[in-house]
């Protein structure tokens, strides 16, 4: 099903597939896009899974796409939906397998030059002290009742025992833990995946990326971030991994049944889901919100290793602060205002990046006055951004934006007629140092993978979700 | 002989078909794929035996826990599948035997992580006896 000739322009900015009840829609997709970025989206499958979306039950407003929306399973990456907390339904789907993938970004005391000088030591200790997890276990070593703490705890349990500074969990989204998790909702064989994995990157698109300030664009804002021009900074992007995974492959397996039971039918398997308030829906949120607290440890315990690699490479004096944590793949109950009504719904989020503009009772006061921190990795080689929320994102798209670049190239085309040597010495030109487990890893997130990060946050720009706050350059990159 | 599936692309992930002359092929033949896209198989002896009984309500729904159950033993180091002898199978559930070793994940890296098996277009279907299944996995 071609959705590309049904596309309307609303404007420069926005794009719309009106409802059409025959495919089972029950809203309109709306899509943030130029009209370059849309003459690629309508390439793969992503309009048709963003329709798909439209078709949940219970979902309020359209079914939103960002302007890095690419083909997922169930629901695109780059996916908004939010479903009425008492009659709408939960779809793990529309969190995905790595249960609060995300971002976190740390700002040093250090400048450029510093760190050049001792690029290649840095990226070789950080290589030792941050494991990826593809051989095996990482460095934090807990027993299963510290597990359950880890679940419902997040951050902050991290912390508490050694794996951080006292200011660090209060610095990301939720205060690195969701109320309400339950271990018990958590199989087994989560916990037996997850338990030695806590403080490892993982591979695929995950990555450790030594970055400097290349620009300031908000000089406000920046100053809230702590960011300046020339500023060293470590952006790690990580999840929740095999506990997550698990968790999600648990909740698809009884979902056939359960939608039979409540008599929903959908379109595509994998946008499985039930409803929110059934005993299905309430134990998968529980095990989600476990799984996302443990996804806040993990990026905590790698923040940890981090430090001490950079002091090992530098010195004892060196500082590394969070300035945020945000979640890419998550369900949040959230109140937003539609058609003038108040209305309590759930929001998932795949792929997607939650964008508080300032004045927001949820933020901390370090960014009440300039709106929440968003940080939006492009691909190794090119460019990262942070941004700040702004107040469109709360009136359009329940508080949401990007989360990167997006990708443009399946794994295979990214390796095809491409030499791993010549890529990393085409890198090493461009004064960044990539090392990976595998030259899989490399070639399958070559730079050309992916749309061009800056086009991207032009949309969100302007289209008033979040605000241009500076712009990164990587220098090394650390990959699973 | 050729291998027996063929990578199919995606975006954001990667997927395989596999073909067999019968379920109980078909079955391995995927379960083949999938270590081959995540783990140099060739690490791994097949000087142990794992059994696997599986219960679902059709091929499609097997074909995922199947998998899901061949990731999860690998994952959480229990064991390291090389080969696949499936004894028994209907649309109902399985009996099959893993055959590998214990994980040593020193041995016995992830080339690839495999985070989970999806339901994303998933098919397992027969045409004039010959069996094929596409299958996509989140990486």
């Amino acid at each position: 099903m071609n959705l590309a000739h049904r596309l309307e322009q609303i404007d420069e900015w926005r794009w719309r597939v009106p409802c059409d009840e025959r495919l089972g829609m029950r809203t309109d997709v709306v899509v943030y896009a130029s009209k370059a970025i849309i003459q690629k989206v309508v390439k793969d499958r992503s309009l048709e899974q963003a329709a798909n979306v439209a078709s949940l039950p219970g979902i309020v407003g359209p079914s939103l796409a960002m302007p890095d929306i690419h083909q997922g399973y169930g629901f695109p990456i780059g996916g908004v939906a939010a479903t009425d907390f008492e009659d709408g339904v939960v779809s793990p789907g529309g969190v995905g397998f790595d249960i609060n993938c995300g971002v976190r970004l740390v700002r040093s005391n250090l400048n450029r030059a510093e760190v050049r000088n001792r690029l290649r030591e840095l990226v070789n200790q950080i290589f030792r002290d941050v494991p990826c997890g593809t051989g095996g276990s990482g460095f934090v070593k807990i027993n299963l009742n510290e597990l359950d703490d880890v679940l419902t705890q997040g951050a902050g349990w991290m912390v508490r025992h050694g794996y951080g500074e006292p200011r660090d969990a209060e610095f990301a989204e939720a205060g690195g833990a969701l109320p309400n998790a339950d271990p018990d909702k958590v199989s087994g064989r989560a916990k037996e995946r997850g338990r030695p994995q806590l403080g490892t990157l993982g591979s695929g698109n995950h990555f450790l990326e030594i970055q400097f300030v290349q620009q300031i664009h908000d000089e406000e804002a920046a100053r809230a971030f702590g960011l300046h021009a020339g500023q060293a900074v470590v952006l790690i992007h990580s999840g929740s991994r095999g506990l997550g995974h698990q968790v999600c492959t648990d909740s698809l397996r009884g979902m056939g049944a359960s939608m039979k039971k409540y008599g929903i039918e959908l379109r595509d398997r994998q946008l499985a889901c039930v409803p929110i308030q059934s005993p299905e829906g309430q134990d998968y949120l529980s095990a989600m919100r476990g799984a996302a607290n443990y996804a806040w440890a993990n990026r905590q315990g790698i923040t940890h290793f981090l430090r001490q690699a950079f002091r090992k490479t530098f010195s004892p004096d060196v500082r590394l602060d969070i300035i945020y944590d945000v979640c890419h793949n998550i369900a949040k109950p959230e109140r937003y205002t539609v058609e003038g009504r108040t209305r309590d719904v759930l929001v998932h989020r795949k792929g997607a990046t939650r964008a508080f503009p300032a004045g927001h009772s949820e933020l901390n006061e370090a960014y009440r006055g300039v709106g929440q921190p968003v940080f939006i990795p492009g691909s190794m080689g090119t460019a990262s951004w942070v941004l700040a929320g702004q107040a469109g994102s709360v009136e359009e798209t329940f508080g949401t934006v990007c989360h990167g670049a997006g990708r443009l190239l399946s794994r295979t085309a990214a390796k095809k007629g491409r030499d791993v040597k010549r890529v990393v010495e085409d890198l090493r030109q461009a004064g960044i140092i990539v090392r990976s487990e595998s030259k899989k890893g490399i070639l399958e997130e070559v730079p050309e993978a992916y749309k061009d990060v800056d086009e991207v946050i032009e949309v969100v720009h302007n289209a008033g979700l979040a605000k241009k706050v500076a712009r990164l350059r990587p220098m090394g990159v650390i990959k699973g | 002989m050729s291998e027996p599936f063929e990578i199919l692309e995606h975006t954001a992930d990667i997927g395989f078909r596999a073909w067999g002359a019968s379920p109980a092929e078909l079955f391995q033949n995927a379960a083949s794929a999938m270590m081959a896209i995540a783990v140099e198989t060739d690490s791994i002896e097949p000087r142990g035996e794992l059994p696997v009984e599986l219960n679902a309500e059709g091929y499609e729904f097997l074909m995922v826990d199947w998998l899901s159950e061949v990731l999860y033993l690998f994952d959480a180091s229990r064991f390291a599948a090389r080969r696949f002898l499936v004894d028994e199978i209907s649309p109902k559930g399985l009996r099959a035997r893993l055959l590998g070793e214990p994980r040593d994940p020193q041995r016995h890296p992830w080339e690839l992580i495999v985070k989970a098996v999806t339901y994303h277009e998933l098919k397992v279907v027969e045409k004039n006896g010959r069996w094929k299944t596409e299958v996509y996995l989140d990486i």
